[in-house]
């Protein structure tokens, strides 16, 4: 053969790649798989998007407490700017920030304290490690409950051991006052939840890789600019993913605060998720609460975008 | 730079003995390869002379200190790393100038010893780029860039160039010796590949089992191996290891086979063997010394060929001769198949023998 007719042969090769076919025929091409995932689709349509869907629609509706559900009357957005407009959600909302900002910024501290005194090797460390997981494994409810009587003004053991030290003259009210009882429940919550994230740093220490560390030291970084300048960096992104959920997390409580308070003493603790509970349950007003709901669907929503896009950020610079 | 001496050396962890009473001196100026198999102790010794685990016992000094009890840092050594251990989240220059920063010097002078290392190294144009944007040459000069903008004593390199590819690491090889050239260094070097200890290295440490087996001149290391260890490990194609039997035939000492032929040696090779302690001798022939002749003659040695390899310029030939493989060298041209017969010839000259019973050289 010619070398011009091997060159002719290379013109015939297509310049660009074959154009792919439009989306309506390859999901008609792929029908059988479409078959496949259905009952699984159905399901989620039932149990997750149509009680969605029904929160939303209920909560363009007045639904008064001395009728039925089905004769719920539309008010359009007036929920919305009854919710928006009166103080009481100001004061929840506030509540609830003070609470996420303070039990996510506290459990992480702690649970970094945690993690970083565990990931050296000592006598007993497995019992501490399996001691500090406690708080997490233990059920909520029967934890709120212990700490209520912990916290008890005539027969809580926190007051008992500190006038039995001196240290105070009469018995404290930490979950009766006003004043202390949103703190008093956020001491429980950073206990309760500090383990989960030591076991998400404990995870992440682990992969600190042992030669930077040991380069950090060549080149003269003490222990704690070791930490600062490469165990901390390291652990950024398994930190971004624990605080974010962290913050759902306490976006979403419920349990200790509905068991220590019912959101009480004059609603001091009463945050988000109490509220609508209360709304809902209690007073019967569904659409109210419903549109509450909603308002905290966004915000979680917003909240899970960030998440999934610091847990995809973390696959970009690993694969680079 | 300043010379580095580790006297009667020991780590063990409990009853295991990981350096095993190492003594070796490191010239001013001199490119060291400690080189070995897995295991072997070197990057553990590599670890006791930068100070990042603990002695066991012994002592080491670099220049005219002893620093056997102290820090990394306050040993004035800089190390390169396997896989680079550049601080991913710090740009080049930032990385460059981090040992400058820890030993708090002013910012001018961090900014002029850092332009100055990355004008040797030819980085100047990256040091704004984070780590992970860099090919792996590129990390691995600023890796060494790292090491060298603070001045150290000395350097101590652990298998920089394996994560290289084939290319680069051929590449980065000569870089690092002409590096060594041109600074003068005092060089610590530790690898697995006996090729990069033999190409760059002033004078190679053999480590095997936490022991140092022999400690000279890549050439006398080739030349004279002390030991069967050294002898298998130095040198590609390995040298070949032959077991057969000292005896006597006539009053001229002969090495026997189990297979039933034997070879007579010269008097040289004789008096080497006339000291094994037993009766058991290893014959050791690299694959230039070994012939193969179209016939029998005196001195030949039956064989049987295994495979043929040709590479282009020479044509490799592994032949079993007393149940072991002999690597042979030939010219390309030379006609061999597998499983063909052939007839061994050993150079006399420049064999290797070694006891049998205790795995040392025999010499004369």
């Amino acid at each position: 053969m010619s070398t011009a007719q091997g060159q002719a042969i290379f013109r015939d090769v297509p310049a660009s790649p074959p154009k792919k076919p439009h989306i309506g025929q390859r999901a008609w091409q792929a029908r059988a798989d479409y078959l496949y995932v259905a009952p699984a689709i159905l399901v989620m349509l039932i149990v997750i998007a149509y009680p969605i869907y029904y929160t939303i629609e209920l909560s363009f509706f007045n639904t008064p407490a001395n009728l039925q559900l089905s004769q719920k009357q539309w008010t359009g957005l007036s929920n919305y700017t009854a919710i928006l407009s009166s103080p009481v959600f100001w004061k929840v909302t506030w509540q609830t920030l003070v609470w996420t900002v303070l039990s996510t910024f506290f459990a992480f501290v702690l649970g970094l304290g945690a993690a970083l005194s565990l990931h050296r090797e000592f006598v007993g460390r497995a019992f501490l490690r399996g001691l500090l997981l406690v708080p997490w494994v233990v059920s909520a409810v029967a934890a709120s409950y212990v700490w209520k009587w912990l916290y008890h003004s005539d027969f809580g053991a926190i007051s008992a051991m500190l006038t039995a030290a001196g240290l105070i003259d009469k018995p404290i009210n930490f979950v009766d006052n006003t004043q202390t009882s949103l703190y008093a429940l956020i001491v429980v919550n950073i206990w309760k939840e500090f383990s989960f994230a030591m076991i998400m740093l404990m995870a992440g220490l682990q992969t600190v890789p042992e030669q930077l560390l040991r380069a950090a030291q060549v080149d003269g970084a003490s222990p704690w600019q070791r930490f600062w300048h490469v165990t901390f960096p390291h652990l950024s992104g398994v930190s971004t993913v624990t605080v974010l959920l962290l913050v759902v997390q306490n976006f979403n409580s419920f349990i200790i605060p509905f068991i220590m308070t019912g959101g009480g003493p004059v609603g001091s603790t009463q945050i988000w998720i109490t509220h609508i509970y209360e709304l809902a349950f209690l007073r019967q007003r569904w659409g109210l609460g419903a549109a509450y709901a909603v308002l905290l669907f966004l915000i979680m929503m917003t909240l899970g975008y960030f998440y999934v896009r610091a847990l995809t950020r973390g696959d970009e610079s690993r694969a680079g | 730079m300043a010379e580095v001496v580790l006297k009667d050396v020991v780590k063990s962890y409990g009853s295991i003995y990981a350096v095993n009473h190492v003594s070796l001196k490191v010239e001013d100026g001199e490119f060291v390869a400690l080189v070995g198999p897995s295991g072997c102790g070197k990057t553990t010794t590599l670890n006791l002379v930068a100070g990042l685990i603990p002695l066991t016992r012994g002592e080491i000094w670099i220049g005219d200190r002893e620093v056997s009890g102290l820090d990394p840092k306050d040993r004035d050594i800089a190390m390169v790393f396997q896989n680079y251990a550049l601080y991913p989240n710090k740009s080049v220059y930032k990385n460059l100038a981090f040992p400058l920063q820890m030993r708090r010097l002013g910012r001018a002078e961090i900014d002029s010893k850092v332009q100055a290392a990355a004008k040797v190294l030819d980085i100047t144009h990256l040091l704004e780029r984070k780590p992970r944007e860099l090919s792996g040459g590129q990390q691995q000069r600023v890796a060494l860039g790292r090491a060298l903008v603070r001045d150290p004593r000395a350097f101590l390199m652990d298998e920089p160039l394996s994560n290289l590819d084939a290319k680069l690491r051929v590449q980065m090889r000569s870089e690092i010796k002409r590096f060594h050239q041109d600074m003068k260094a005092t060089v610590i070097y530790v690898t697995h590949d006996q090729l990069e200890a033999v190409t760059m290295a002033d004078k190679m440490a053999v480590m095997n089992g936490g022991f140092l087996q022999q400690y000279d001149s890549p050439a006398n290391v080739f030349a004279n191996p002390v030991n069967m260890f050294v002898a298998s490990f130095i040198g590609s194609p390995a040298m070949s290891l032959i077991p057969l039997e000292a005896g006597s035939d006539g009053g001229t000492t002969v090495l026997r086979s189990p297979e039933g032929w034997s070879f007579a040696l010269d008097g040289r090779n004789a008096a080497k063997v006339a000291k094994a302690k037993g009766k058991r001798v290893v014959l050791g022939a690299r694959h230039s010394t070994v012939r193969l002749l179209p016939n029998a003659e005196p001195g030949t040695v039956p064989g049987k060929v295994y495979t043929v390899e040709p590479t282009g310029d020479v044509t490799f030939a592994q032949v079993f001769v007393s149940g072991a493989l002999v690597n042979v060298s030939l010219p390309p041209t030379y006609a061999i198949r597998p499983d063909e017969t052939v007839n061994v010839l050993f150079d006399q000259a420049r064999m290797h023998l070694f006891d049998g019973e205790t795995e040392m050289a025999l010499t004369a």
